[in-house]
């Protein structure tokens, strides 16, 4: 799992059958700092979340398959949404 | 996943029996910055893609790789590491709380 924020929103008219229902965002991992970093993330949302959110997203392709079936060619989901970040290293006074 | 730009196609002379069928895309996976910037540019080391939507050249597909690739092939199975999920129509994106998080 990693933190990542949501910097946007897409949509998609042809896509595999198992995404048809799906809400898609589009996420950027967090480094330790509380930056944005890394390649744009493509992620599957059933929490609502919204755009500057930070939000958990889990790898776990088991989610997936057991949400939209086991042929659904996708991994990365939104598990929870961010209350705040404890982590008295960081700067910016540990909180996101 | 993450999100690439078709950039041509690959055609094998010899495939892995369950390769029959699949077509593969030379991809260019798109940085944050490209993406924003909506160049036509990808930034990223290319790859090759499995897919069975057909997406144009130029097109911006979300493609997910590791072992999660291979299951639009159940109950077979493919010897494959990316697969094209989606082409996109279109999006939003840009950083709208930069700094916050």
């Amino acid at each position: 799992m990693f933190l990542a924020r949501i910097d946007g929103t897409l949509n998609s008219t042809r896509k595999h059958p198992t995404l048809a229902s799906v809400r898609f965002l589009i996420a950027q991992r967090l480094d330790v700092e509380g930056r944005a970093s890394g390649e744009p993330l493509v992620v599957l949302d059933s929490m609502g979340a919204k755009r500057g959110a930070t939000v958990l997203v889990s790898t776990d392709g088991n989610l997936v398959r057991q949400w939209l079936g086991k042929t659904a060619p996708a991994r990365l989901t939104v598990v929870g949404l961010v209350d705040s970040v404890h982590a008295p290293g960081r700067a910016g006074g540990g909180r996101k | 996943m993450r999100l690439g730009i078709v950039r041509g196609q690959v055609v094998l002379s010899l495939a892995a029996p369950t390769l029959a069928g699949t077509t593969l895309l030379l991809v260019e996976p798109v940085t944050a910055l490209n993406l924003e910037a909506r160049d036509g540019r990808g930034g990223g080391r290319q790859l090759v893609v499995a897919d069975r939507l057909s997406p144009g050249e130029g097109a911006l597909i979300g493609f997910v790789e590791g072992s999660e690739a291979a299951n639009a092939y159940y109950p077979g199975t493919a010897p494959v590491d990316a697969y094209c999920s989606l082409v996109v129509r279109g999006y939003e994106f840009g950083p709208a709380a930069a700094g916050r998080a």
